[in-house]
């Protein structure tokens, strides 16, 4: 009897040992949610520029020789005969300012005024040399460390000359006379700066102008946003009551949008240089020998009415050049 | 306090007489052969409720929680996870069609907006029967707010981008933007409770515990039949007992039938678990497959001035393949359904689009935009995700209709069991009572 009841028992825990074995595990749950989880990367903003101690007149860079060596004959042992082996120029730029440097989705051709400044720059060591030129697109960050570790010959990106930069890099004489200015929608009560009082205005996180903002009228409101056309996505969404950036790129905005205005006197001068690396002072005087005839022979003015005329239909003068001695 | 104590001991004292008389009441039966059958009458009923009971409560659970998984929780899990794979699949989509400017291909236009139908069929079933848990309502509610307004975004950035006007790209980011930031993180949770239901219920309804009880409460029940019925022989003189010996029998088979029947619903249901494992890790990857494909094309929309995508891009494609990521882990799943070939074309075409990603992003680091966008628009490059995305999809179906079997499998098995364990419980009961009430009778 009671081996009976033993053999029962053992019948028993053999149903229950068959028992575990069915039993699952949540492997792939905790794998999928774990790929799902996957974080996004978080963006640490930009820090904000610091004061930086003056350094004379900041826009004074190399003179260029007396005589410009002649196209396709560089001197020897120059940085441009150097590109001149390579068979092409390597220039930074954006692709994102409409009017200065922008990606046509049409063609696939980068256009705007400071690749026709570039182009005229080949042009003038290569002389008309198909694929004389080649852009390689870089974020605003890398604009001056591209041009330190020689990723690039030449920068034209926005790069306002500072004293702060100029410690990293050289920069040509001023190609555009950038200012910090103001746009709004067309009916807008706001003038100039004065008027920002408890409005809402939008700027690129880490650029000067959120700084001059915060400085000119500490009584608006500043709306950060990561990349420069957030800012109209911002003013056209009735987010902000106004976008203030260089003229330059407002200028973009405004052939945007026709439904905006830009307003107010410069508020802060932002003189654009081409960046080039400190290593080559022969080619910042070929640069500057470029634009010098640039100015003097019409092609500034050509290029600047070409893309900004139909925005800004008074064409200024050429910036002038300042020369170091 | 001292005028409590006696009355505890009062307490103490009456208990302990009930006690005695229990016990005195056992005793005095024990003493003669009738008392004695009326004490195993008394313990054979209630062995039997003992199992009916137990039998019964172990069956009604595991009944609804294999019928919850394959009619509520795992069908609302494919919602989830429709939802979330056909957004994702709608920003993939709308982001790479916008490479294409103005000349977007009809069939990637046609592919978004099945998406955002998939996705609102998928929210509305969602809002329907995820409405009582309050966490899932809140998702439920914000993507449902936030969907309209990405349809939003993405219209404009369409009608920006028609007009070759740059801020289309600021709305596409922004578009693209809500839906990673906002709308797919609550997806994901929606995501993570039906799962974490679903997990429920197969721990449930594959429970080893009860069973063991089942069992060894079914053996002592049974045995107590056999004792039974070797005393019953034994002070009769006869050898057998037939009420008796039915109701052994009925009872030892209905233990057999109801602990096989529940093997059979934990063995089914945890094939079925696989398959539905198979289905949300195919899944998984078709979702990191799209966002993959959305950093990418926001990578070249922004043209260069991008901070967060090419990261994204490249934590992404580590995750899938990765040793032990989720292209292998797919794979691997193809091959143990018996997929060879499945697993094989999985394996072949991430490699592929892998390879042509890697083009692309070297295209775009050497600031040769126009190529990049080319080769990431190119139909070539299109045919490659789609295939790729066309297999996952395959595959899920198929790991969805083995659940489905499985999980049919794993209710059917222990179907009848509901009406069969209290009716033959009791029928056992009846037949040992009457067994034992025969013997009781001749000493009277």
């Amino acid at each position: 009897m009671r081996r009976a009841i033993a053999s029962l028992l053992l019948v028993g825990l053999a149903g229950a040992l068959l028992a575990a074995c069915g039993s699952t595990s949540d492997h792939a749950e905790r794998l999928t949610l774990a790929a799902l989880g996957t974080k996004l990367p978080s963006t640490s903003p930009a820090p904000p520029p610091s004061p930086e101690a003056p350094c004379g007149d900041v826009t004074a860079s190399l003179r260029p020789d007396a005589v410009m060596p002649a196209p396709g004959a560089m001197p020897a042992g120059s940085f441009m005969a150097r590109i001149e082996r390579r068979g092409y120029l390597v220039a930074g730029v954006d692709q994102n300012t409409l009017l200065f440097a922008y990606l046509n989705p049409q063609n696939g051709q980068l256009e705007g005024f400071e690749i026709d400044i570039l182009r005229d720059l080949a042009n003038a060591i290569f002389g008309n040399k198909p694929g004389d030129i080649r852009f390689k697109a870089i974020t605003t960050a890398e604009r001056i460390p591209a041009v330190q570790n020689g990723t690039v010959d030449v920068v034209a990106d926005a790069v306002t000359i500072t004293c702060d930069r100029r410690k990293q890099v050289d920069f040509s004489t001023v190609y555009y006379d950038a200012g910090q200015k103001l746009l709004v929608p067309a009916n807008s009560p706001i003038r100039s700066y004065r008027d920002l009082s408890g409005k809402r205005v939008c700027a690129t996180i880490g650029s000067t102008s959120i700084k001059t903002l915060t400085e000119k009228a500490p009584r608006s409101i500043p709306y950060p946003v990561q990349q420069r056309t957030d800012c109209l996505v911002a003013l056209q969404q009735g987010l902000v009551d106004a976008v203030t950036s260089d003229d330059s790129i407002l200028l973009g905005f405004k052939a945007q949008d026709p439904y905006t205005k830009i307003v107010g006197t410069s508020f802060a001068a932002e003189p654009y240089g081409m960046a080039i690396s400190k290593a080559h002072p022969d080619f910042v005087r070929f640069v500057n020998g470029v634009l010098a005839a640039m100015r003097a022979d019409g092609t500034w003015r050509a290029i600047y009415s070409r893309w900004l005329g139909k925005v800004s239909p008074a064409i200024p003068a050429p910036p002038t050049a300042h020369y170091l001695g | 306090m001292e005028s409590v104590q006696p009355v505890a001991r009062l307490r103490t004292r009456s208990t302990r007489a009930r006690a005695n008389s229990v016990l005195g009441w056992v005793r005095e039966r024990a003493a003669t052969t009738p008392g004695r059958l009326t004490l195993i009458s008394v313990l054979v009923l209630v062995g039997a409720l003992c199992f009916g009971v137990f039998a019964t409560t172990a069956e009604r659970s595991r009944a609804a929680a294999a019928e919850a998984a394959r009619g509520s929780t795992e069908p609302l899990l494919v919602q989830a996870v429709t939802l979330y794979t056909s957004l994702s699949d709608a920003n993939a989509t709308a982001t790479t069609t916008f490479l294409k400017g103005g000349l977007e291909p009809p069939a990637r236009r046609l592919r978004y907006v099945q998406d955002l139908r998939l996705a609102s069929d998928s929210l509305a079933r969602l809002t329907r029967e995820a409405g009582s848990s309050s966490a899932a309502g809140t998702a439920v509610r914000t993507i449902t707010e936030q969907l309209p307004v990405y349809s939003g975004l993405v219209e404009s950035a369409r009608a920006d981008n028609r007009q070759l006007l740059p801020v289309g790209a600021a709305y596409l980011r922004q578009a693209s933007a809500l839906l990673t930031g906002t709308i797919l993180p609550e997806a994901d949770h929606l995501y993570a409770i039906e799962a974490q239901r679903l997990s429920g219920d197969y721990g449930t309804g594959t429970a080893a515990a009860p069973l063991v009880v089942i069992a060894l409460v079914a053996c002592l029940a049974v045995g107590l039949l056999v004792v039974t019925l070797r005393y019953v022989a034994r002070i009769s003189r006869r050898i057998l007992n037939v009420p008796i010996l039915l109701a052994t029998v009925l009872l030892a088979a209905l233990s057999i039938w109801v602990i096989v029947a529940m093997l059979g619903e934990q063995n089914s249901l945890a094939s079925a678990r696989r398959a539905s494992d198979s289905a949300e890790v195919l899944s998984a990857t078709q979702v990191l497959l799209s966002r993959a494909q959305s950093d990418q094309s926001l990578t070249l929309v922004n043209r260069g001035s991008d901070e967060t995508d090419p990261p994204d891009f490249r934590r992404v494609m580590g995750v899938l393949a990765a040793p032990g990521g989720l292209i292998g882990e797919a794979a691997s799943l193809a091959n143990q359904d018996g997929l060879g070939a499945s697993a094989s074309h999985l394996e072949s075409y991430f490699a592929a689009y892998r390879a042509e990603a890697a083009q692309v992003s070297s295209f775009e680091g050497a600031g040769q935009i126009g190529s990049a966008i080319n080769l990431a628009s190119s139909p070539s490059s299109t045919a490659i995700s789609d295939r790729l995305s066309g297999t996952l999809a395959g595959q899920t179906g198929t790991a969805q209709r083995r659940f489905n079997h499985a999980a049919a499998d794993a209710t059917s098995s222990i179907s009848g069991l509901s009406i069969a364990i209290p009716v033959l419980t009791i029928v056992a009961a009846g037949l040992a009572l009457l067994g034992l009430r025969q013997r009781l009778q001749e000493y009277r």
